[in-house]
């Protein structure tokens, strides 16, 4: 939409109209015309270059808005085979709702183009937060990281130890990091300063406050752990 | 009415293994609390207790456990950390078996500081042999070995009910 040049004599005119100026009304007319064909493009002149502004100002910022805070994944090196995506030491790290930080690193990602967000993982390291003190670190050989759900399904045998001196080994393990949970339905065996305890069956919840076992628990206490009260207090305690 | 007997065999002491099995086991962090359910059973050396519930409170002034970390203390109970207990609550129909003496009742708690064992409830059995006392409740002194078997005062007679057949008479 170029703009007319505003040609004082109207050379431009169009062939149909009659010439313009020959009877006075019609001079009153053609200077009407004239003068809001100026004010619309003295108009336009301000007008389009602001709106080309704004729009190339808004497009660039409500792009930026758009994007999804996709997960941060490194990854070393990546090579495609056969259909499916391969990465090498992918690196992922988060926040869990209580805004605890949690990692996973793995040797390996393999990602099947279909399932974008489905990652099979091999060698995982993960450090999943349990508490403001207390943190885990869950080593596997091989798992299934879900992107949208945040959950880490891992296989064969797993090792977790916490911060505060809990070893836990697992035959299977289903890591929400987000909420800080784990549930598992194979034979659990945790290994604690003064405690053992075996259950086929374990889940960590609330953010790992309350810890559940079931299906056969068997728990032993060694002799240093119960330290009863009254040890403390110097007293022996009655021989048997 | 009480009366006394004694019975050195009741006994929970610090210085043995303990295994504890059941259906069970919920441990809450934040309470020092881990709850046992689902037919709970005890041994420590021939000490036998049975019961369908156990709960086993920790210290709570724990937080600064003696290697000084707030996070040690906190996994506490069953999981690492001092697992100092505080006292123990059973429940839902209680046995507890100590060589020859055997002790039943509804319920019962443990206090590991004072070391003293208290069993309620409808019906309280001790039983030594062919020797039984019945009454509500039994007061066990962990330490001298010292029972203690108070008679139902509110329901039945108050009495408590003690059969002692001639051939333990003899026994010392």
């Amino acid at each position: 939409m170029l703009a007319r040049t505003t040609d004082p004599e109207g050379k431009d005119d169009i062939v149909v109209a009659p010439k313009r100026g020959e009877i006075p009304s019609e001079r009153a007319v053609a200077f009407d015309n004239a003068q809001r064909h100026s004010r619309r493009v003295r108009f336009l002149k301000l007008a389009l270059p602001t709106l080309a502004a704004i729009i190339a100002i808004a497009f660039p910022v409500y792009s930026y808005l758009k994007t999804p805070p996709a997960v941060p994944v490194q990854a070393d090196g990546s090579a495609f085979s056969n259909g499916k995506l391969v990465m090498a030491n992918p690196k992922l790290e988060g926040f869990t709702k209580q805004n605890l930080p949690y990692s996973m690193k793995a040797l390996r990602a393999i990602q099947d183009v279909s399932k974008e967000s489905i990652i099979g993982l091999e060698g995982i390291d993960a450090k999943l937060p349990l508490d403001k003190d207390t943190s885990a670190t869950v080593g596997a050989s091989q798992g299934v990281y879900n992107r949208d759900a945040n959950t880490l399904e891992l296989a064969k045998d797993i090792t977790m130890t916490t911060t505060s001196g809990m070893v836990v080994k697992l035959k299977s393990a289903f890591l929400d990091m987000a909420k800080g949970n784990m549930k598992t339905n194979d034979p659990v065996d945790i290994v604690t300063r003064g405690s053992h305890i075996q259950s086929d069956s374990m889940s960590v919840e609330d953010g790992g406050k309350v810890l559940v076992f079931e299906k056969r628990v068997r728990v032993n206490l060694e002799p240093g752990a119960l330290k009863t009260a009254s040890d403390k207090s110097g007293e022996p305690n009655a021989a048997q | 009415q009480s009366t006394q007997t004694n019975m050195s065999g009741l006994k929970l002491s610090g210085d043995k293994p303990i295994q504890i099995e059941s259906d069970k086991l919920e441990v809450r962090q934040d309470e020092n609390l881990a709850i046992f359910t689902g037919n709970v059973s005890v041994v420590q050396g021939p000490t036998l207790l049975k019961a369908g519930i156990l709960k086993v409170y920790y210290l709570k002034d724990q937080a600064a456990g003696k290697d000084g970390s707030k996070s040690a203390a906190m996994a506490g109970p069953a999981l690492g950390g001092s697992t100092n207990i505080d006292h123990l609550e059973v429940d839902g129909t209680v046995y507890l078996k100590s060589d020859d003496q055997v002790a039943t009742g509804d319920r019962g708690t443990f206090d590991m500081k004072s070391q003293v064992l208290v069993l309620t409830g409808s019906k309280v059995v001790l039983s030594q042999g062919d020797n039984i006392l019945t009454g509500c409740k039994l007061t066990v002194q962990m330490k001298s070995g010292l029972a203690n078997v108070d008679g139902c005062s509110k329901g039945g007679s108050g009495r408590v009910m003690m059969s002692i057949s001639p051939d333990s008479a003899k026994k010392p």
